[in-house]
């Protein structure tokens, strides 16, 4: 068990820097998650945590350990790769156990530490096939394996469900949650998908262009996002966001001229910037009876959930998503009027995408 | 019949006729080598040349009375292993270090060497090998050959090394393999009928190869197929002998390749290791 701490980390390839300048503190027993687009740097960050990428400049410290050129094997760390990386000549059992029995492991420990984690993952009928004899979900579940009976001081994962279908993600997805409260081991995890992010991290990282965007809990990162990429980036569907002016003591919605109602803290905000972005996530849509103090839109296309429905429209010389009660059942074409819920609207910087506090 | 079954089965039929007119090609002198070695010696350069004839084994006899085949057949073996064992030894490092680090030069300066005429290296070689009393060796032999082993070793394993997944050598890093316990226990398993197709191409091309021989060896390390020269005299060739010595030599290399040609089709083709 150990805390990772990143300073002043700089990586680069050839003139083409991924990750600038990047400061970061997890601690021990912490689940964090880097999460961020394609080519953000998440994976080049862990892989550098990993060992199997070289430091440019910057320190890094896995517990009270400087480990810049410390070899992958010697930095105690274990990883679950995206394609899991099994060994495909040996048998599931000799998978988990080839890493003890490099460092020389009594066997009797080492058959104790493997069926421990079998166990613990349901693969015990496993552990004499070879990886091909087994489906996708089950060789996670070895990669995941392979990487517990090391018993490291960090776990580290490289977008470990990708490859997996939906269902069995959401599954792998909760286990590993659980394993992570069980284990209590630091664990860093990168993904691309903000649902995996905000289910099980302690903290996530949000990440673009190789910075740090935010790094939060993810309550915090839903509900106060620091700036617009965050915002947009974290939420599924994802944020909605129009350009807004104020005139005439009122907040406009300045492409369509129409006036937006907003409470009284964020029209204070935005009357001090003048001009903003505002952003309203589409779960923060309220339906009003009349069109008094709300917009109304024409709904152009219904997506029904179940639980809830998605509505599309045109607002403000764009597309717009708001989330409503199924129990509404809209209709393409039908006339609805939507109002943002007080306290749930964002406001950000024209200019730059910083919020505006 | 529709259109679509009548090209069907033109491409079929040109396919057979390509495949018959490929067989005939390769397999004619092959055919023809071994029926001249069971020709009486007047028969052999006959024209036309006889189809029906009484199958003697009289240039077997003078084959093995007047050159110490056994001998040379060792020669040939000791020179071929030798110089396989040598490109497995350099190759198969070479071919993993090239797939690792992706610096493909090494290899294709091999692959340079291959295809340069063996002439070439002659002069040098026996220069520096009679310089240090070499000439004659099994040593200079082996090492010569391994000129022709070694590119083979590397080119036909790259691909395969190159088929294994990036992450599962990482995955063994992480665990704490040194690289040359990755090569050890990881790849080389991984890549174990590619070894084996590389070793056979090897030992084929090492077998078959005349040159070197010719000039390197000596009386007591002469291999096969530069012995085999020695039918072919200035005013007359015994081709009865030779045809004898040709069909032989010819022996291993095909039931090595017809022992092994499912698993040599598989190990050529070996592009990915599925997990």
């Amino acid at each position: 068990m150990a805390s990772i701490s990143i300073r002043n980390l700089v990586k680069r390839y050839g003139n083409f820097t991924v990750i600038p300048d990047l400061n970061l503190e997890i601690a021990d027993h912490e689940f964090v998650v880097f999460v961020g687009p394609s080519g953000c740097g998440k994976s080049t960050l862990l892989r550098i945590i990993a060992g199997l990428e070289p430091i440019s400049s910057g320190d890094l410290y896995i517990g009270d350990k400087r480990v810049n050129g410390v070899q992958p094997a010697q930095r105690d760390i274990a990883m679950v790769f995206q394609d899991y990386a099994l060994y495909p000549h040996m048998k599931v059992y000799d998978n988990m156990s080839f890493a003890l029995e490099l460092r020389g492991t009594p066997k009797a420990e080492i058959d104790a530490r493997v069926k421990r984690a079998a166990a613990l993952l349901h693969i015990e009928s496993y552990l004499e096939r070879k990886p091909k004899e087994l489906s996708g979900g089950q060789r996670q579940r070895v990669a995941m394996g392979r990487a517990i009976v090391r018993n490291p001081k960090a776990f580290l994962f490289d977008e470990p469900l990708s490859n997996l279908d939906a269902k069995l993600r959401g599954q792998v997805r909760a286990e590993i949650k659980a394993l992570s409260q069980e284990l209590k081991t630091t664990m860093v995890f990168v993904t691309h998908d903000q649902i995996e992010a905000m289910t099980m991290a302690d903290r996530i990282v949000v990440l673009q262009s190789g910075t740090i965007q935010q790094y939060d809990t993810p309550e915090t990162i839903y509900e106060r996002p620091t700036n617009q990429f965050v915002a947009g980036f974290i939420g599924s569907p994802a944020m909605n966001f129009f350009p807004v002016e104020w005139r005439q003591e009122r907040a406009i919605l300045s492409q369509a001229g129409r006036m937006v109602p907003l409470d009284g803290e964020t029209a204070a905000r935005l009357s001090r910037a003048g001009n903003a972005v505002l952003g309203i996530r589409p779960e923060h849509f309220a339906v009003a009876s009349d069109s008094a103090d709300s917009i109304a839109i024409d709904v152009k296309l219904v997506e029904p959930l179940g639980s809830d429905t998605l509505i599309h429209f045109d607002l403000a010389g764009g597309s717009a998503i708001a989330r409503v009660d199924p129990a509404l059942r809209p209709k393409v074409g039908d006339r609805i009027n939507l109002y943002p819920q007080p306290g749930k609207t964002h406001l950000f910087d024209a200019s730059n995408g910083q919020v505006l506090w | 019949m529709s259109d679509a079954a009548n090209t069907d089965r033109w491409i079929r039929w040109l396919n057979t006729v390509q495949l018959v007119l490929a067989g005939l090609l390769i397999m004619a002198p092959t055919v023809w080598m071994v029926l001249s070695s069971f020709k009486p010696s007047f028969e052999v350069t006959a024209y036309p040349p006889t189809l029906v004839f009484s199958p003697t084994l009289e240039n077997y006899v003078e084959l093995t009375r007047t050159t110490p085949f056994l001998s040379y057949a060792l020669n040939s073996l000791i020179v071929t292993l030798g110089s396989t064992a040598l490109g497995l030894l350099f190759g198969i490092p070479a071919a993993f270090a090239v797939s690792w680090t992706r610096i493909s030069w090494p290899a294709i300066l091999t692959l340079a060497a291959r295809m340069a005429p063996g002439t070439l290296f002659l002069l040098p070689w026996y220069v520096m090998f009679r310089q240090i009393g070499m000439i004659g060796s099994y040593t200079a032999l082996i090492l010569s050959h391994a000129v022709i082993t070694l590119p083979i070793v590397i080119w036909v394993l790259l691909p395969s090394f190159d088929g294994i997944p990036r992450s599962v050598f990482e995955a063994a890093q992480v665990d704490g393999c040194s690289v040359t316990r990755i090569l050890w226990r990881i790849a080389l398993p991984l890549v174990a009928s590619g070894v084996a197709v590389s070793a056979i191409l090897a030992f084929v091309f090492s077998w078959n190869y005349f040159l070197f021989a010719l000039v390197l060896s000596n009386g007591d390390t002469k291999t096969l197929i530069a012995a085999a020269f020695n039918f072919i005299g200035e005013g007359s060739t015994q081709w009865g002998a030779l045809m004898a010595a040709a069909t032989l030599i010819a022996l291993p290399p095909l039931v090595l390749a017809a022992l092994v040609q499912r698993w040599l089709v598989s190990g050529l083709t070996l592009g990915a290791v599925k997990g």
